[in-house]
């Protein structure tokens, strides 16, 4: 886990990646890392790039130049091994309509050469809340269970980096505080997450750092206090903040107010 | 491997569409084809039995597996299995074993009851061949299915045309072979996919053995399981969006 300089190695490093569709530029040089533990968010309005550069890291995207690293394994050249460091919850989550849940934790577990016995699964049901709904297919499944359901499966293989496309989204206030709780537990098992959200309450309440990206640059990165600090004299973000500066006064006054896509 | 080919063989068996299609419409028509003089109508034993195998394959090659690949594609349920360590090639190979297995199946039954009702009698190697070709049938509908997936995007659209598709094969397979739509439909429903696997499972049912149209034939179904294969490779497109 530490690299030839005895320091420890980012668990996820972005270098300059940057994806262009035709004359459209989706992602412009963006660098970043993620260190063991950390729970970092990716902010941006719609249409920023987000979920290409998540696509990026997932080996979903091809970059046109640039490299990620995970744990050190270039997922170009060494797609699977650093796949199998990954744990990932897509935006749209569905797993086969016709699979019940039993069959779907074996499924993936397989893929990631895990042999899980019944026991353990339905003890892992018991844990988050599923082990009544095991006899269900995946489309009986309330919109909260299938989320939990894909937070347990991106997890089964205990990867290093959980990556969380907009994991909130259309879950009601219990569901989301609930799914918070799980992403503090993981925090306490050493585990780092890249997650991306359009909610800025939900960055300041579990992200150790964040950062803002739009038109596919990196416009600011930090800690959610330091950088509310940083830019509480930014006429920018002083010209949109109706009292004491927040994250979200921030994020519109570098963003800009117009509704996007 | 092993996971997806369980995973699969469970979503296909539930698959309603795949299953009614791919066995029940060519077992109806073996059933179907005993009463009366619909026997003769249709050509004889041999060429309502080629006609239910090569049903069976279109059916559920066309209706089944290309409706199911879209709505996976659409549902996300692809790029969640693209995100795991499983490389690409395993996750559309597991698939198609599985559709490839299931057309064998169907064919097995189709054969049984083609023997139970129409006293079909065959050699271990006409059983061979026969099921050589349905092999090779069925190859060459999952290349059309995929091509299908993979020049349109849209999974009512994929239905839509699929439903169309198979109407226009099938039809052009059995009326254009008769002659009654002229010369040359007759010549192009010869060589087309459903009038060239017929012809294969025809005269592989009849004990006369191969003739020169046979190779034809098996040369036609293979040019079409290449090329279908090309551009439901080139043009597949693992998201709809």
């Amino acid at each position: 886990m530490t690299d030839a300089s005895g320091l420890a190695r980012p668990v996820l490093e972005v270098r300059d990646v940057r994806v262009a569709y035709g004359a459209r530029t989706a992602v412009d040089g963006v660098s970043f890392e993620i260190h063991r533990g950390e729970i970092f968010g990716l902010l941006g309005p719609n249409g920023a790039g987000k979920t290409t550069t998540l696509s990026v890291i997932e080996g979903l995207v091809r970059s046109t130049s640039g490299e990620v690293l995970v744990d050190g394994v270039d997922i170009r050249q060494y797609p699977a091994a650093a796949k199998a460091r990954l744990g990932i919850q897509l935006q749209s989550t569905s797993f086969q309509a016709e699979l019940r849940i039993e069959q779907i934790v074996k499924l993936y577990g397989g893929l990631y050469g895990l042999r899980l016995t019944r026991e353990q699964i339905i003890g892992s049901m018991r844990e988050i809340g599923l082990y009544e709904e095991m006899g269900k297919r995946f489309k009986k499944l309330s919109g909260g269970q299938q989320q939990r359901l894909a937070l347990f499966i991106a997890t089964l293989h205990d990867p290093l980096l959980l990556l969380l496309d907009e994991p909130t989204a259309g879950l009601d206030p219990q569901s989301r505080r609930a799914l918070w709780r799980r992403i503090e537990q993981l925090r306490g098992t050493d585990k780092s997450i890249l997650l991306t959200t359009h909610s800025m309450e939900e960055a300041q309440a579990v992200c150790d750092r964040v950062a803002i990206i739009d038109r596919g640059r990196l416009l600011a990165i930090g800690a959610p206090a330091a950088l509310i600090s940083h830019h509480e004299g930014d006429p920018r973000v002083l010209a949109v903040a109706r009292g004491p500066v927040t994250l979200e006064d921030v994020f519109i006054g570098l963003t800009g107010s117009e509704i996007r896509g | 491997m092993s996971s997806l080919l369980r995973a699969d063989t469970i979503v296909l068996l539930r698959n309603t569409v795949s299953t009614i299609a791919g066995i029940f419409l060519p077992v109806m028509l073996i059933i179907a084809s005993t009463f009366g003089k619909a026997q003769a109508r249709l050509g004889g034993t041999e060429n309502i039995i080629g006609l239910a195998l090569t049903l069976g394959l279109v059916a559920s090659c066309i209706l089944g597996y290309s409706l199911a690949l879209a709505y996976d594609r659409d549902a996300g349920v692809l790029q969640r299995l693209r995100v795991t360590p499983a490389p690409t090639w395993m996750i559309m190979t597991s698939r198609l074993l599985i559709q490839v297995a299931a057309s064998l199946s169907s064919s097995v039954l189709v054969l049984t009851v083609a023997a139970i009702l129409h006293g079909l009698t065959l050699s271990a190697g006409q059983y061979a061949i026969v099921l050589a070709v349905a092999i090779l049938g069925s190859v060459m509908f999952l290349a059309l299915g995929q091509a299908l997936v993979g020049l349109v995007k849209s999974t009512s659209a994929v239905n839509a045309i699929g439903r169309v598709l198979f109407i226009v094969l099938v039809l052009l397979g059995v009326l254009g072979a008769t002659g009654i739509l002229g010369g040359t439909v007759q010549t192009i429903a010869a060589f087309s996919p459903v009038g060239a696997l017929m012809t294969l499972f025809t005269d592989t049912l009849t004990s006369a053995g191969w003739a020169e149209q046979d190779l034809a034939s098996l040369l036609a179904c293979a040019g079409y399981a290449i090329l279908f294969a090309f551009i439901g490779i080139r043009f597949f497109r693992w998201e709809s969006r």
